[in-house]
């Protein structure tokens, strides 16, 4: 019985230690982490949007044309980004909203971007996402997402939502899965039909 | 963990390093006994983040703070550590460290936090890092245990390096995201990049550095 308090004792005070370390560790790096992924953000939408990058933009340039070409807006109660010709301020470019969900491991964040037709894919991006590498973590390499770009969120008879698979017929609202990463392509699909789905809703 | 093989020298001479323990444990954990190349453990993480050097590298210098920061505190706290819930502690402990590290990479590296994804946060069950604290720091000293350390993570890390080297140079004809091997001559091979190359590479590693070694000293028959 004396062992046993001892143990418990013991272990409370060593969570404890762990718990105030990992506290420390938390809060001293929280700064730097929040203006890394607030950077990652703004320059995934920068990216989605076809906005021309400077190679090596800092994070201060990033904000700058992020301010210079795109407005929040909220639609059909989805946050949306807008991007406008800088000089013509009414001319909509493209369109981007955010969506999320969770995938095979971790949460899923990423950017969908349409054209003003709201119909066509412009591209698509991944700024949070922990899958396989190799496997679901090809969500986020360039042969996926450039797989979007130009595809419809309509089919042919006018449903609405993508397909991301790698069986059945090509159509135009559909892209090739990730083979060995069936799970995190059914995911992401459903992730985005639930966006498109609350685009698409008529006013 | 199966570790009987402890350090032959346990009657030398004061002299040197912990007694002369200390070259002893450093060659031991990052060449005789090897935690990669000889005893195959923690190969998943091996395998899955040496498709670049870069990446192989952050990750071999992980496993060295983690495995020196573990070690030495479940060394100094041996004891006082009750037999019944130490491995629970030991855990506790190399989870405090790893997200430490990670937090640090987040924080500070970020590009590469992104690249090495769940990886960093999986180095709490690798089984070296476990292995060297049930094994060796249990009983050992803290110096001692910090020497452990270092020459496992070691061990590690230059297996990682070389895998990590010959994929990169390998898979996509670069060093350090260098073009080394010229696209007009070498044509880029896919497979080292992906899993079945990690497992080609490792292998060979694997036979190489044991053909180096040569072979096993003859266990006497019972």
């Amino acid at each position: 019985m004396k062992g046993s308090l001892y143990a418990l004792i013991y272990a409370a005070v060593l969570g404890s230690v762990c718990a105030l370390l990992l506290t420390a560790a938390a809060n001293v790096t929280a700064p730097y982490r929040q203006a890394n992924a607030e950077a990652e953000e703004i320059l995934n939408i920068l990216l989605v949007l076809d906005v021309n990058l400077p190679p090596d933009t800092s994070a201060k340039q990033l904000k700058e044309l992020f301010n210079n070409n795109i407005r929040e807006k909220l639609q059909n109660d989805v946050e949306s980004y807008v991007r406008f010709q800088p000089d013509a301020k009414e001319k909509i470019l493209a369109v981007a909203f955010r969506f999320s969900g969770s995938g095979l491991w971790g949460p899923i964040k990423g950017f969908l971007a349409l054209e003003p037709d709201m119909k066509t894919i412009r591209g698509i991006t991944f700024y949070e996402q922990v899958e396989t590498p190799t496997l679901g973590g090809e969500i986020a390499t360039k042969w996926f997402r450039d797989q979007f770009a130009g595809k419809s969120i309509v089919d042919g008879s006018g449903n609405v939502g993508i397909i991301i698979s790698s069986k059945g017929d090509p159509a135009p609202n559909k892209v090739d899965g990730i083979s060995g990463a069936t799970m995190t392509c059914d995911k992401v699909q459903m992730m985005l039909n639930k966006l498109i789905e609350k685009i698409s809703k008529k006013e | 963990m199966a570790n009987d093989k402890q350090p032959a020298c346990m009657t030398c001479s004061p002299k040197g390093l912990c007694g002369g323990k200390g070259l002893l444990t450093l060659k031991e954990g990052a060449w005789a006994n090897n935690p990669l190349a000889i005893q195959v453990l923690g190969i998943c993480s091996a395998l899955a983040v040496t498709s670049r050097l870069e990446n192989s590298l952050v990750m071999g210098g992980a496993l060295i703070f983690v495995c020196v920061g573990s070690n030495l505190l479940v060394s100094l706290l041996r004891k006082c550590t009750p037999h019944r819930i130490r491995m629970i502690a030991e855990v506790g402990i190399i989870a405090t460290f790893v997200i430490i590290f990670d937090q640090f990479l987040k924080a500070f590296y970020w590009d590469m936090s992104k690249q090495l994804g769940p990886y960093v946060g999986l180095i709490i069950t690798n089984c070296i890092v476990m292995g060297r604290a049930e094994a060796f720091a249990l009983q050992n000293p803290p110096i001692l245990s910090i020497i452990d350390g270092i020459a496992n993570g070691l061990g590690y890390a230059a297996v990682l390096a070389i895998i990590g080297f010959s994929r990169e140079l390998l898979g996509a004809g670069e060093i350090f995201g260098y073009k080394v091997l010229s696209g007009e001559w070498y044509t880029p091979n896919q497979l080292m990049i992906l899993a079945p190359g990690a497992f080609f590479a490792f292998g060979i590693a694997i036979g190489i550095f044991n053909w180096i070694r040569g072979p096993e000293p003859e266990e006497k028959k019972p």
